[in-house]
């Protein structure tokens, strides 16, 4: 595992992200060090405090993980559900979430795909193709998905409009 | 050497009644309290408790949450954590669950980590540190500042522990896959370090009633001989005025009381710390003499404190 701090296109991927969620402000002041397998294919972001940073850059131990991850750099940035969940609690919950119901809700947490009617509200202005955070009526993220329609669409009845990626049932079934 | 005690008509009577093998009744008649009730009370399921994450939530928003689903709680001697008196539905299967708003754990667990005396800032050592129960709630007590390393041989339980860390939102926690022993190669000092030594565990056998004939001596032996390696380990990464907390959740004197007496025996600069919780630790074990210093020590019996059986030693280091 190689750990190191974001270069100049990492950290704009990663900004784009965190804007996109809202949560650019609350990142402002907070470290993120980058965890790369040795084949450096997949990176991981992680949110560290100064602590583990100073440990980390020391440079004498290689540890088997370190802080929260937030999520990878891929092609775009995917947060993972501790991500989202900081993203849903800390940004300003304006652009690209989709709320469902409470019926929905358990389903949704165990990686069940969205139906129309089950959607409470969405974001203004979701195109098709587009990354999501869904939550919960109480605004907490349950899972991460990707939208199938676009504007109202997202809410016909009878069909499925939003693919869940990820979702935060994932913890139950990875855990044991 | 695990100590056998000779056999009488009352261990052949209980072992009996109870199902379990006979020098394990003898030895317990040696040291708990009230040993029917004692073993009457291994045979229901244990009382369970949840403790809430304040990094996600806090108490009073979560207890309304889960009593809205039909669950009742009772508070605690550890203010985050509850008893749950109802539960309709498995406490593991709620949503709130799954966004880390709390962490199932029992009591006993709580209070090892609670004798650490933990502040905001502080750098952490968590020595067998999977599935993650304790960190987390250091993780919390310290508001996700300073840091915690927590160590963890086994590959299988060091990623379960990755997804309770996460499920919690710690971040201050960075884990490392060896064991206590190879832990002094980080030459870092801790000003607290936690050490929840694997044991026999005789305290679950409500949880895991096979252990009543499983168990053997040789555990018990095998078990002590490894603390014992840990615990000297674990003093060494403690800086000057700090704590180590030892706990096992096991009743057998042999990995609790003994180990502990010869580390303070060794060291002349490690005191036992009294603690609010609990019974008194053993002064005496068949022919076994301890030092006064280990009455601080705590015992947990599930008939006496509703815990599963664990013993908690809190050293300071001077």
């Amino acid at each position: 595992m190689i750990y190191c701090k974001p270069n100049r296109n990492e950290r704009t991927k990663i900004n784009r992200a965190l804007d996109r969620w809202g949560a650019f402000d609350f990142f402002k002041d907070k470290v993120l060090v980058l965890q790369k397998d040795d084949t450096k294919k997949k990176i991981v972001v992680c949110l560290v405090n100064e602590k583990i940073e100073e440990l980390l850059m020391a440079g004498v131990i290689s540890p088997y993980s370190i802080g929260l991850a937030i999520g990878e750099l891929r092609k775009e940035f995917i947060p993972s559900i501790a991500g989202a969940d900081l993203f849903a609690r800390y940004g300003k919950r304006n652009k690209f979430y989709i709320i469902v119901t409470e019926k929905a809700e358990k389903l949704v947490s165990y990686g069940r795909d969205i139906m129309g009617e089950s959607i409470v509200e969405a974001s203004e202005g979701l195109a098709e193709n587009e990354l999501v955070i869904l939550l919960n009526s109480s605004h907490e993220a349950i899972a991460i998905g990707r939208t199938r329609f676009s504007g109202n669409s997202l809410l016909q009845k009878g069909r499925v409009t939003v693919t869940t990626l990820t979702d935060a049932g994932y913890y139950l079934r990875e855990e044991g | 050497m695990t100590i056998i005690f000779s056999k009488s008509q009352q261990s052949a009577n209980l072992s009996a009644k109870y199902g379990y093998d006979e020098w394990l009744v003898s030895r317990f008649l040696e040291y708990v309290p009230d040993v029917d009730g004692f073993l009457s009370k291994m045979e229901i399921a244990p009382t369970q408790y949840i403790r809430v994450n304040t990094l996600k939530t806090h108490a009073a928003k979560l207890v309304k949450r889960l009593q809205l689903k039909g669950f009742e709680l009772k508070t605690t001697v550890v203010p985050e954590v509850f008893a749950v008196t109802k539960a309709p539905f498995a406490t593991g299967a709620t949503t709130e669950y799954l966004l880390g708003h709390y962490y199932i754990q029992d009591l006993s667990s709580c209070i090892a980590v609670e004798a650490l005396d933990i502040a905001p800032g502080q750098a952490v050592l968590d020595v067998a540190a999977a599935p993650g129960g304790k960190t987390t709630f250091m993780a919390q007590r310290m508001n996700n500042s300073g840091i915690i390393i927590a160590l963890e041989p086994n590959t299988r339980r060091a990623r379960s522990m990755l997804f309770n860390l996460a499920r919690c939102g710690v971040y201050n926690t960075s884990v490392f896959k060896t064991d206590a022993v190879r832990a002094c190669l980080f030459e870092m000092k801790f000003d607290r370090v936690l050490l929840d030594a694997p044991c026999s565990c005789e305290g679950v056998i409500a949880k895991d009633p096979t252990r009543k004939t499983s168990h053997t001596p040789e555990d018990v032996d095998y078990c002590s001989r490894i603390q014992e390696k840990m615990i000297e380990t674990a003093v060494r990464a403690v800086k000057p005025g700090g704590i180590l907390v030892y706990s096992t959740c096991s009743f057998a004197p042999e990995e609790n009381e003994m180990v502990i007496d010869r580390l303070v025996q060794n060291y002349y600069n490690i005191t036992v710390e009294p603690m609010n919780y609990g019974s008194g630790g053993l002064v005496r074990f068949g022919d076994m003499v301890f030092g006064d210093p280990l009455k601080n020590s705590r015992r947990f019996y599930p008939h006496l404190h509703d815990t599963t059986g664990f013993f908690i030693a809190k050293l300071r280091v001077n």
